[in-house]
């Protein structure tokens, strides 16, 4: 599995409505370039604050489901964020590291991933649920269990793909659609639940 | 850099968290000005705060292994529309201070840091010499609007912190001295 196929296969996989936070370089890059939108947020810099961000979006708005699309180096730089995630378990976090065992988005310089089990420390520090997976099916299946949350997902992907993808520039402009996206989502779902609760 | 060798060093780190007035003063103040979000790490100066925010059920309340951690989660928050407060010393400011300047600066995210100021007039720990001379400088190479506690009337700072917050669009530091609240 490329980055491409592993993202492809998470947006093309996950509902309209799903919030996804990006992590810094190449992956954010091809999110932007593919399927910008603005339930999606994009981390270009503060590398590896992915997590912690999606850990904060998944407590604060416990009614959505928060994709994190993580890298390997990246979650090596903010390893502790799996602890406290662990910690408050929100029951609609998905942590998905792609791993290609490099710094992709510089050189492809040599990450430590491979020293790492990523799914046992996930599992040992608290998350529910993990699953190693190595092809776009697998990486499907993960996606769509119904198993208990937080989940954690090891992607393994191959090193290498297109580079020359567009970057994410107006930040603040991102961030107000993102906002008004939460916004209007919370209120419509709460509108949703109430007309239903009257109907029983 | 002037310390206090030779002198019994006064003890700033006493576990003692009974209610503190100013402290006390600080948290109706960030409350009145819709914080409900809590998250840092500690700093024994900063103990009644925590303390307040702790046992506030109004706030939501994450801990942070590290301060870039923290500086996530409020950045989280922030765009999940809560109004967030991170605490933190100014060690953890420097450790910081990338996810401070390439997330919620140029995101434009308004998000209040209370942070000890260590290493100012009076520090005994020498770790502390170094950041405590750059604190200021740091934060004015930013760009951000910081306000050092020099035993002004607390309520008042915390408005014009957020007044001049609220214009900026930007994160906003209040810096407290050791013995801020005596």
């Amino acid at each position: 599995m490329k980055r491409k196929d592993a993202i492809e296969t998470i947006f093309s996989t996950i509902d309209d409505s799903d919030i996804t936070v990006s992590t810094t370089g190449l992956i954010s890059r091809e999110v932007f370039s593919k399927f910008d939108s603005p339930r999606n947020i994009y981390i270009p810099g503060s590398m590896g604050l992915v997590s912690s961000i999606g850990l904060s979006l998944a407590l604060c708005n416990s009614g959505k489901k928060i994709f994190v699309i993580d890298g390997d180096a990246s979650l090596l730089m903010n390893l502790g964020s799996l602890v406290t995630i662990g910690t408050y378990k929100p029951n609609n976090f998905f942590h998905i590291v792609l791993d290609n065992g490099a710094y992709g988005s510089c050189s492809e310089e040599k990450s430590l991933s491979s020293s790492a089990n990523f799914a046992k420390i996930a599992k040992d520090v608290g998350f529910n649920t993990v699953f190693e997976v190595q092809d776009e099916n697998e990486l499907k299946s993960a996606i769509v269990s119904d198993s208990l949350c937080p989940i954690f997902v090891h992607a393994k992907i191959e090193l290498g793909g297109r580079r020359d993808f567009s970057r994410p520039l107006d930040l603040p402009g991102i961030k107000e659609r993102f906002m008004s996206f939460l916004l209007n989502n919370n209120i419509r779902r709460q509108k949703y639940d109430i007309s239903r609760r009257k109907n029983v | 850099m002037e310390t206090n060798k030779g002198e019994a060093n006064p003890v700033f780190n006493d576990l003692s968290k009974s209610g503190n007035q100013k402290a006390g003063r600080l948290h109706q103040s960030l409350k009145r000005h819709g914080v409900n979000f809590a998250t840092g790490v500690p700093c024994g100066v900063l103990c009644h705060i925590i303390n307040n925010l702790v046992n506030d059920k109004s706030i939501m309340h994450v801990l942070a292994n590290r301060e870039s951690e923290a500086v996530g989660i409020s950045a989280g928050a922030y765009l999940s529309g809560k109004c967030p407060v991170v605490y933190m010393q100014n060690s953890g400011l420097f450790a910081s201070s990338n996810d401070i300047a390439s997330l919620l600066i140029p995101y434009k995210m308004p998000i209040l840091f209370v942070v000890t100021y260590r290493g100012c007039e009076g520090e005994d720990a020498v770790q502390h010499f170094v950041t405590g001379r750059a604190t200021e400088k740091l934060l004015e190479s930013f760009g951000v609007d910081f306000f050092v506690y020099e035993k002004q009337d607390i309520n008042d700072l915390v408005n014009e912190i957020f007044n001049r917050m609220n214009i900026a669009y930007l994160p906003s530091f209040l810096l407290l001295k050791r013995g801020w609240n005596k």
